[in-house]
């Protein structure tokens, strides 16, 4: 055979490698995903998390297809290994996502893990959840000053249109 | 020949009759040099009255400040003397002090020990701060007006209404000499009047307060019967009947309120309209209204021309003693008891 540098080199492959092989990173993958379908929020590294992602929205594209379909329900039993959660996936992630198209997953990056190899971190959830925002809305106080004078305004504006309709 | 003299003689009578109406109605300058003269006559004495410097412990609260112990000197320490202990930050940026719970102006000094907080225009709960501001602003109005116009014409400051801060306006009640009946302001009057604010606020001149007994607050305004029957209302509203003197520069004026420490406080200032209310026992009522905002909470120039519209219009003011929510300019009339 050729001995070229080909192999070695890897500019430009985006399929990235995890795990012992192709079957241990879908093993892998499919731990992370039912634990991201039970617990709708999960910490692991940014490379993990990035390649769950796309499983995760394909699964609850299948989802969407409704539990009667024969298709959606292999996918359904063959990634999620804990068999309670696929009425979960079918009827509660499913209907939550009806009117999205697709995103249906957040990542957002973690300081990086206490351990020796400080590997980066990422968590990634499923929007809607019932945990506080990741990114939390500051809200201006709307009791200073300039909050007070702007909220007269509006009430006064509201009222002139009340009164002009 | 006798009317002719009897005529004489009753021009002359007149005459003397009018220069002794006009040598007794004191010029504005000998008027304000004279409470300016009271004024300080009673502060140099409230200052005499510990002659001997006794310490007092002040606790401070606040963020990052909790159970800061202050030694300081009684009847001479002010809340702006503990924040100059502390940082620039509190000294540039408090509005108010909370001494056990009593809001207290910046410039007054501390008579006992006590636990202060020191109130800024960003806290979670700045109402208080809001509403002296409000209330400074106000009196910096009446402080202009006052000095606007020229000696031929008398100015007569009525007492400032206490305007919630979501009306959009402060107002200032004034009732001018009866020559003025007639004068609407112009822009360019209105211009000249924010002129004169902006000068007032550029000097940076501290309001300092004065605890009075009613009898030195009378004598402060023994020329103006308006600002005697204001006392005498304060004096009776009071708990302990003493009534409250502002000096801002060499104006000496009557507050309903704490005020703010100092004008340069105020950054955005406008006077926006002078709006005529019914004929008063003083004259024609007037009100003066102005939008302003402090040096911490600047507005960007859209919101600002937008505040400044809804200032022009009225503010009617409630007669009512309750905390009634603001009712709308224009639309319904005020519920006064007059």
């Amino acid at each position: 055979m050729r001995l070229t540098l080909r192999a070695l080199i890897s500019h430009g492959r985006v399929a990235r490698k995890m795990g012992l092989g192709p079957e241990s990173r879908i093993n892998m993958l499919r731990n992370l995903l039912t634990g991201l379908v039970r617990h709708e929020r999960i910490e692991t590294t940014t490379a993990r998390a990035d390649e769950v992602r796309f499983y995760a929205e394909k699964l609850v594209d299948y989802a969407k297809r409704g539990d009667t379909d024969e298709k959606a329900m292999k996918m359904a039993s063959f990634w999620l290994t804990e068999k309670d959660l696929v009425p979960k996936l079918f009827n509660v992630l499913a209907p939550r996502f009806e009117t999205h198209s697709k995103g249906y997953t957040r990542m957002a990056r973690l300081p990086n893990r206490d351990n020796l190899d400080r590997a980066k971190m990422a968590v990634l959830e499923y929007k809607g959840n019932p945990f506080p925002p990741l990114y939390p809305v500051k809200k201006d106080n709307e009791l200073t000053l300039i909050n007070q004078l702007l909220r007269g305004y509006r009430e006064d504006r509201a009222q002139q249109l009340a009164t002009k309709a | 020949m006798a009317t002719r003299s009897a005529c004489r003689a009753l021009e002359r009578r007149f005459a003397s009759a009018a220069a002794a109406a006009a040598a007794a109605r004191p010029s504005a300058a000998e008027v304000r040099s004279q409470r300016n003269a009271v004024f300080s006559r009673e502060q140099a004495r409230q200052r005499a009255l510990y002659p001997r410097i006794e310490k007092i412990e002040v606790s401070m609260q606040g963020p990052g400040l909790d159970g800061t112990l202050l030694v300081m000197n009684r009847g001479m320490s002010t809340p702006l003397s503990c924040a100059r202990h502390l940082t620039e930050y509190h000294v540039n940026n408090s509005v108010l002090a909370l001494v056990d719970g009593e809001p207290w102006p910046l410039h007054q000094p501390l008579t006992d020990s006590c636990s202060m907080t020191l109130l800024t225009f960003k806290d979670s709960d700045p109402t208080l701060a809001n509403q002296a501001y409000w209330r400074s602003c106000a009196a910096l109005l009446g402080q202009v007006l006052q000095t606007a116009f020229k000696d031929d014409y008398t100015v007569e400051l009525l007492s400032t209404p206490e305007v919630p801060v979501t009306s959009g306006a402060f107002c200032c009640d004034v009732a001018l000499d009866p020559q003025l009946d007639s004068w609407t302001p112009s822009e360019e009057s209105l211009r000249s009047l924010t002129k004169g604010a902006q000068q007032l606020i550029h000097k940076d001149l501290p309001w300092e307060p004065l605890e009075v007994a009613p009898s030195v607050a009378l004598e402060v305004f023994s020329h103006s019967r308006c600002k005697q029957e204001e006392v005498e209302e304060k004096a009776a509203q009071h708990p302990k009947g003493r009534v409250t003197l502002y000096r801002c520069g060499d104006h000496v004026l009557l507050s309903a309120g704490p005020l703010v420490g100092r004008t340069g406080l105020c950054s955005q200032y406008e006077v926006t309209a002078l709006h005529s209310l019914r004929q008063g026992p003083w004259g024609l009522h007037r009100r003066a209204q102005g939008l302003s905002l402090p040096l911490q909470l600047q507005a960007h120039h859209t919101v600002w021309r937008k505040l400044r519209q809804r200032a022009e219009k009225l503010v009617e003011v409630s007669r009512l003693e309750e905390a009634a929510p603001p009712s709308p300019p224009d639309s319904t009339p005020p519920p006064t008891s007059q």
